[in-house]
């Protein structure tokens, strides 16, 4: 599981959906969508601290910055390391945030031939986080 | 419905315990009391029964007073409606199953309520036969339906299902919750299975050291940090696999094996017999209408 703590600075309400957003540094902000509202969880306010998670697994490499693509969440990072596996891969990003852990397939990782060092984004969409108080 | 303050001091092996509790129970709830040994579980059950009396407080239930220290009222355990059941089944082994309900009948009741509660719980094939003839689990139903002869407002389980297997466990729990809505009752159970106490109880008491640490809803008491899932269930660990550069972590929840991938740093404080929370968001399980 990827773990970050930061702080709600943006909920927006309808019915009984929320979308939250949480800061974790000057240049993040994690966006989540809830099956909850500032009324059934007392703790969605903003400026509460808040810790954000996310599977491993859910988490998309992308080589271009620029993508137009359907995913809110993006985060600048570094390849800091590559655990190949016969299917699956484990790519550990080094991020202003801290280190996020990408789980791949070896196929995917050798056909974008990812490696150490290279700059990527992160990228994770709105209803794969989840929020922990 | 029920409201009791407790004052008492205990003795026991590890030494002298105060025991300081003040339940609130509604009518019609399901409570659970959780908690080590010697917190002071089965000790509340007695002193709600009448089998133990407290050194101060008062347990009002309803409108009736049952124990008043200060004014010296202190019913009889037979003078309170309630039901006990015990861990062991406590059967009178030279009757038969009928006649170990019928035994427990008021002098003045109708026997109707036998037939009943042997159709209820399912008996009808087992009621002429002896309690050593059956199983556990079997067993512990009689001993459910006997305490709800006397059609008790009160029912009280201590750990009723702690010597039976999951199966049996799983299926009992059923038939508690089915008396527990069919005669309105208003039931306490002491029990260490956090899965059965999440199944099963309106509101969980956390008892430690002879006094309440936490009182709240189960998944609130238990989930230590909550987690916004909204896709959410209470296992055990029952195998954890490597493979790749990942984890297979199988869970059994109820009677359903799931299996989650996870990753090391997961997985290093977690054991086989562990009791975890499965979460996942609502957003992501699909829904298949199964054809029948």
């Amino acid at each position: 599981m990827n773990v970050f703590s930061g702080h709600i600075s943006d909920i927006k309400v309808s019915k009984s959906l929320s979308i939250v957003s949480v800061k974790l540094d000057e240049h993040n902000l994690l966006k989540t969508i809830l099956l909850e509202t500032p009324e059934t969880a007392s703790h969605l306010k903003k400026g509460n601290q808040i810790t954000v998670l996310f599977k491993e697994t859910e988490v998309i490499i992308s080589t271009e910055e620029n993508t137009l693509i359907s995913i809110e969440n993006k985060i600048k990072a570094t390849i800091k390391n590559i655990e190949k596996g016969a299917l699956l891969s484990k790519v550990i990003l080094e991020s202003s945030i801290g280190e996020i852990v990408a789980l791949i397939t070896s196929e995917i990782l050798d056909e974008l031939s990812l490696e150490k060092d290279q700059k990527v984004v992160a990228m994770i969409k709105v209803n794969e986080i989840m929020l922990s108080r | 419905m029920i409201k009791a303050t407790i004052h008492k001091t205990l003795r026991s092996a590890a030494g002298k315990m105060t025991l300081a509790i003040e339940l609130d129970v509604k009518k019609g709830q399901f409570v659970t009391l959780y908690g080590p040994s010697g917190a002071g579980k089965t000790s509340t059950l007695r002193i709600i029964a009448g089998l133990l009396s407290p050194d101060k407080g008062s347990i009002m239930v309803n409108d009736s007073i049952w124990f008043d220290k200060e004014r010296k009222i202190n019913r009889i355990p037979q003078q309170r409606k309630i039901g006990y059941v015990f861990q062991d089944y406590a059967l009178f082994p030279h009757m038969t199953v009928r006649k170990n309900l019928e035994f427990a009948l008021d002098k003045k009741q109708d026997k109707a309520i036998v037939d009943e509660l042997i159709s209820i719980v399912e008996l009808e094939e087992l009621q002429d036969r002896k309690p050593e003839t059956l199983s556990g689990g079997q067993q512990q139903r009689v001993a459910l339906a006997r305490a709800l002869v006397q059609k008790p407002e009160v029912l009280l389980l201590d750990e009723p299902l702690s010597a039976l297997d999951i199966r049996m466990r799983s299926k009992l729990q059923d038939y508690i919750l089915k008396v527990h809505e069919k005669y309105h009752l208003t039931t306490i159970l002491v029990s260490h299975d956090i899965g059965e106490i999440i199944k099963m109880s309106d509101v969980v008491y956390k008892l430690q050291d002879g006094g309440v640490e936490k009182v709240g809803k189960p998944m609130t008491v238990f989930a230590s940090n909550q987690l916004s899932g909204k896709f959410q269930f209470v296992g055990e660990v029952i195998d954890i696999t490597k493979e790749d550069v990942i984890y297979i972590v199988t869970v059994l929840i109820g009677q359903n094996v799931v299996k989650v991938v996870a990753q090391e740093q997961e997985i290093v404080n977690l054991a086989i017999g562990d009791k975890v929370i499965v979460a996942s968001k609502a957003f992501n399980p699909v829904l298949q209408k199964i054809e029948v």
